[in-house]
């Protein structure tokens, strides 16, 4: 009698399996980042203001770096918060 | 003489709000002929219309947005961007080096999930 294994079991029911993110970005084929384009911004701070984490969105090191500029501006121009009260 | 080195810029312009539809088109010809008047191109202006600043300026709650495109030799930038600090009616400013005019302002929307 022959079992076959399989190399990676699947896990089993109930054990948490990380999902890995992908850059949205990357996925939308958006090159550039835009200070103007608050809807996109906006999706990328907190209710406070805050910029959010790449460990938390998935976006990729080479574009945070570009969102994190783009926020700024965006900042200045106070088209976005630098802190939200309410 | 070596040829002018010249380029093209964007700019963003905060006016302030409270202003007439008079004095307003008054302060954006001051900011245009600051440009022009150094030998700079205007290649096209947006009005982006009155909007609710993010935080307060000044005491001020809303501003009228205005986005340009220029060229402007840029031995002559340094002297445009002094100016816009002795204008009053002007709460914020921010130019930029870009590569090109675009025909509108939109933006595409990432799609998540």
């Amino acid at each position: 009698m022959s079992t076959t294994f399989s190399r990676r079991p699947p896990a089993p029911e109930g054990v948490f399996v990380k999902k890995r993110k992908s850059c949205p970005f990357t996925a939308a084929g958006i090159k550039h980042i835009d200070y103007k384009d608050i809807n996109t911004l906006t999706q990328f701070i907190t209710e406070r203001g805050k910029i959010i984490p790449r460990r938390i969105t998935g976006v990729s090191a080479y574009y945070q770096r570009h969102l994190s500029k783009a926020i700024k501006k965006a900042r200045h121009m106070a088209l976005l918060p630098f802190v939200s009260e309410d | 003489m070596a040829k002018q080195q010249r380029h093209l810029y964007e700019g963003m312009y905060i006016l302030s709000a409270t202003l007439s539809d008079d004095a307003r088109q008054k302060a954006l010809e001051k900011i245009t002929t600051g440009i022009t008047g150094r030998s700079g191109e205007i290649h096209k202006i947006f009005d982006q219309g009155r909007r609710k600043l993010a935080y307060e300026i000044n005491g001020r709650r809303e501003g009228h947005y205005y986005l340009l495109y220029f060229s402007v030799p840029t031995k002559q930038m340094a002297d445009v961007c002094k100016e816009y600090f002795l204008n009053e009616d002007l709460i914020r400013f921010l130019t930029l080096r870009t590569e090109k005019v675009p025909e509108k302002i939109e933006f595409k929307s990432l799609e998540q999930e």
